[in-house]
């Protein structure tokens, strides 16, 4: 299925918590519109998130049965959001589709998506250090990469580097 | 040799023992399998037969700290990785060698403004012998900064100490 079907078809299905999508478009000198590059996405609520992804994960059109990827990303210092990025495939019906979650930094947390994905565990790990996303009802929340007793969300805009580490300097 | 020279029969050499322990280590420099970036990919090439570690008695890649005389710190050291590396050294038998390969190792390298979790330099935690500069260093570098080492090995004292200066 194209992306615009997809679409359609989540919005007849009736996806919890879908709020719109955004498609790549050439740039408008007349409207000084700068025009984006990339893939199409459709933006969900956050709070809705694995009701969403049990319907992309179980509906019989769609069967969107891999998770690709689940990463996040902090706009700019000014954004009062984190995004969270999912990409999903079909074996089966060949097509992809890619869904933003804007989080806010206030309350960065969001449930789980190891419910509908297994494959979640890790990449939610690497969320949490790296932005600080906690996500609740994942089965092993330990940093995945960084030190256990790792300070910070490095990944973040307003982060700090840290002066020393167990004492070794990093200047 | 002097004295000893008709001493003995044929076949027998007379040399000093600090020449002799050296002449045994600078040949058998044991390496530990120790790669940690991309500089294990040049370091794995030296091993190979086209440059040949060998020659210098260096190819014998041990498993095992406690087998090993030399840690060639191939790579990016993290924090994270630093204090395994510390461990790894502790666990290598006098006498032991270390060479920082490439920038990482040497001093923090392209991670040096950003890495936030990257050690600036492996001899923040271990002292370290011979430097090689190089992202990554060539294969001949590494061969030269073995032989460097063997150089310093061989000015090294063993029996006879240095008298310490107070």
């Amino acid at each position: 299925m194209e992306f615009q079907a997809i679409h359609d078809r989540l919005k007849a299905q009736g996806a919890p918590g879908l709020l719109g999508f955004d498609e790549p478009r050439p740039a408008n000198k007349k409207e000084k519109d700068p025009g984006r590059a990339g893939m199409p996405f459709v933006t969900i609520d956050p709070a809705h998130m694995v009701e969403f992804l049990r319907v992309c994960r179980d509906d019989e059109k769609l069967k969107l049965d891999i998770l690709c990827d689940l990463t996040a990303s902090d706009p700019s210092a000014d954004s009062e959001d984190l995004w969270i990025l999912i990409q999903l495939l079909s074996i089966e019906h060949k097509h992809r589709l890619a869904i933003k979650a804007p989080l806010p930094k206030s309350a960065p947390t969001v449930a789980s998506a190891t419910a509908i994905y297994r494959a979640a565990q890790w990449h939610e790990r690497e969320c949490g250090e790296m932005y600080g996303i906690t996500f609740e009802g994942n089965p092993d929340p330990r940093h995945i990469l960084l030190p256990d007793d790792w300070e910070g969300y490095p990944l973040r805009k307003d982060y700090e580097f840290p002066r020393e580490y167990h004492g070794i300097s990093c200047e | 040799m002097g004295l000893l020279e008709e001493a003995f029969e044929e076949n027998v050499l007379t040399t000093k023992v600090d020449w002799l322990i050296n002449w045994a280590r600078l040949n058998s420099i044991w390496p530990m399998t120790f790669g940690l970036a991309c500089c294990a990919i040049e370091m794995m090439a030296v091993g190979a037969a086209h440059h040949d570690l060998d020659r210098f008695g260096a190819g014998a890649f041990r498993a095992s700290p406690r087998q090993a005389d030399l840690m060639i710190v191939a790579g990016t050291v993290n924090f994270k990785m630093g204090e395994r590396v510390k461990r790894l050294y502790d666990q290598m038998p006098h006498p032991k060698y270390v060479i920082a390969m490439g920038a990482c190792a040497t001093g923090g390298g392209p991670y040096y403004k950003y890495g936030y979790t990257v050690m600036k330099g492996v001899d923040r935690i271990i002292p370290v012998d011979v430097y090689i500069a190089g992202c990554p260093p060539r294969p001949e570098a590494l061969l030269e900064g073995l032989m460097k080492l063997q150089e310093k090995i061989k000015r090294t004292p063993v029996i006879r100490r240095p008298a310490r200066t107070a």
